[in-house]
């Protein structure tokens, strides 16, 4: 780099790049996800089939299949933004919602919701609200263990695989004692788009929306919290109330995922990461766009392969995206190697 | 132009970090010093707002923490030694945090430090005297009144540590700014202080021109230690005796 003004540029120029890059990825991908399935068919068919199934009230294969390609989209640009934020907030590229126990907590809150004598018309509003209570209880959980524990990364981290695990696992035993439909219940929860709410799109939908024009106000400030406490009260802004409204809006976020497709882990914590890797910056401005269409291109992939690899078994999104989460969070941890420096 | 403070004290909780400080700050260079926990970062804090004081920090007859904040960095930065920032944040991301920097200024200090090379390397891939040059860049990039830089000269090597305090002189000189450097270097900082504040368990302990300052029995009194001044020309080193 020769200068500032020079590194402005490529920075620039390296954005659109990427951003191009992975749209265009994440199209051509949507466009395979739709036409997989039963039957192999020309997505582009199978799109105006939906919209005039849509037009006259008929929802059939066509439309289905879109519904689940948006509801695959939504639930991964979900993920990505709530792994940022929590990234953020924690100061902490092992920020995910999975990984702090936040998911967990969703899910356990959703499962006691099962338990309960209602007709299925509470149980959908119930639902949602019950995720929330959970995950916003369990990363508190996690919060107050690691802060206990020293507060550093591998404290937050492992404080919350012990939430994590807990709550996971209390949330799989009432399936096992109460539930008749375990198979599908576990697939559930093992995250799955099979059963595309329209109500559950909507909800995730509206509250991306209303996160990010939330966050438009505050990216200055989230940048100067990437960086210090210092830097963001010169600004005049208080960081403990700024982590308190990023991580309230990410426990939203996860939870509504998790209350519609169950739990997906490591899309949250890979998606700005890689996103940050390849523009080589970490300016929010920068790493959003990017993180996000790539937390939908790991969960349209995810989706696409779990429905059409062994037709008619549906494979768990989770179980896929964890086959390439987990060596990524590998990768990330060596590369953290630099934490022990002073 | 002039810093007044009055009856200024911070709290850490039960712990009091300041205790009524009277200060005034000119143009010039002023080195703030005291041993270890004296309260010196917490100085420069306060006076930037970012640590909330009780009395009095008039600045051309503003108190400083009814300013806006966009106003007040203008007035005052604070350049701090060091920053827990997150791994993947580059150079480049730290120099460009304040969107309403002004780039030619920016690109003269990035130059001034060699900082070029650094701008795509994340913050954890730079040695502690790069990340500190960076920070310094970007606080002098800040055209204001005041600059408050705290240990300049913990990571740097002798190189930067002159070329910093020359141009912290210039800008005091030159272009009358109000510069106040906290450091637990006495050599060589001491020969480019015009004045000395001295802090000793949060209380002054002596405030005036640096020539009256460098007496060994002052130095001596201060840290509790045994002290000798080495004088040749103009310069001065301050000599501990074990």
């Amino acid at each position: 780099m020769r200068s500032v003004e020079e590194y402005v540029k490529v920075r620039k120029r390296r954005f659109f790049t990427v951003t191009f890059t992975l749209l265009s990825l994440l199209i051509t991908l949507a466009l395979i996800h739709v036409s997989v399935g039963s039957s192999t068919e020309n997505p582009f068919k199978i799109m105006s089939e939906a919209i005039s199934e849509i037009l006259h009230g008929y929802p059939g294969i066509a439309s289905y299949r879109v519904m689940r390609l948006t509801a695959s989209l939504l639930g991964g640009m979900a993920l990505a933004l709530s792994g940022l934020l929590i990234q953020t907030a924690s100061r902490n590229p092992l920020g995910d919602p999975y990984l702090l126990g936040i998911s967990s907590g969703a899910l356990f809150g959703v499962v006691l919701t099962f338990a309960l004598p209602l007709i299925p018309l509470y149980t959908l509003v119930l639902r949602p609200i019950a995720a929330f209570i959970g995950g916003v209880l369990a990363y508190l959980l996690t919060l107050a263990i690691a802060s206990k524990a020293g507060m550093t990364t591998t404290s937050l981290v492992l404080a919350g695989v012990a939430v994590g695990t807990t709550l996971y696992s209390a949330s799989l035993l009432p399936q096992y004692l109460i539930i008749q439909n375990i198979h599908q219940l576990f697939a559930w929860s093992q995250g799955s788009f099979v059963d595309p709410e329209p109500l559950g799109e909507t909800m995730i939908f509206l509250s991306l929306v209303i996160s990010l024009l939330i966050l438009y106000k505050f990216v200055d400030v989230m940048n100067a919290l990437n960086i210090s406490d210092d830097f963001v009260r010169e600004l005049g802004e208080d960081p403990a109330m700024l982590r308190k409204l990023l991580t309230l809006i990410a426990s939203l976020i996860a939870s509504l995922t998790v209350a519609w497709y169950g739990i997906i882990g490591f899309v949250g914590l890979a998606s700005p990461h890689v996103s940050r890797r390849l523009i080589k910056s970490g300016d929010v401005r920068f790493v959003l766009p990017p993180a996000l269409i790539f937390g939908s291109l790991m969960t349209v992939a995810a989706d696409a392969v779990g429905k059409s690899i062994i037709y008619p078994v549906e494979i768990p999104v989770n179980i896929i995206v964890s086959l390439v989460g987990g060596p990524a969070l590998a990768t990330i941890l060596m590369g953290l190697k630099h934490e022990t420096r002073g | 132009m002039k810093l007044e403070v009055k009856r200024l004290s911070v709290d850490y909780g039960a712990v009091k970090a300041l205790r009524n400080i009277d200060l005034e700050l000119g143009e010039g260079v002023t080195v703030l010093i005291g041993p270890n926990g004296a309260g010196k970062s917490t100085l420069l804090k306060a006076l930037a707002c970012i640590v909330p004081y009780k009395g009095s920090v008039v600045f051309n007859n503003h108190e400083i923490s009814s300013l806006h904040p966009s106003e007040r960095m203008k007035l005052i930065t604070y350049i701090p030694p060091y920053v827990p920032a997150l791994p993947d944040i580059t150079i480049g991301d730290l120099l460009l945090v304040d969107t309403s920097m002004d780039r030619s200024r920016l690109n003269y200090y990035v130059n001034f430090l060699d900082l070029n090379h650094l701008l795509e390397r994340r913050i954890w891939e730079v040695s502690s005297g790069e990340l500190e040059r960076a920070l310094i860049a970007r606080g002098l990039s800040r055209n204001s009144a005041i600059y408050e830089v705290d240990e300049p000269l913990a990571h740097t090597d002798i190189r930067y540590q002159v070329r910093v305090l020359k141009e912290l002189r210039e800008l005091a000189w030159r272009e009358g700014k109000i510069v106040l450097i906290a450091s637990n270097q006495l050599n060589p900082i001491m020969n480019f202080a015009d004045y000395v504040i001295a802090l000793r368990g949060g209380e002054l302990f002596f405030t005036g021109p640096a020539k009256e300052f460098l007496k060994e029995k002052i130095i001596a009194k201060l840290y509790g230690i045994k002290v000798k001044l080495l004088k040749e020309g103009p310069y001065v080193d301050i000599l501990p005796i074990a």
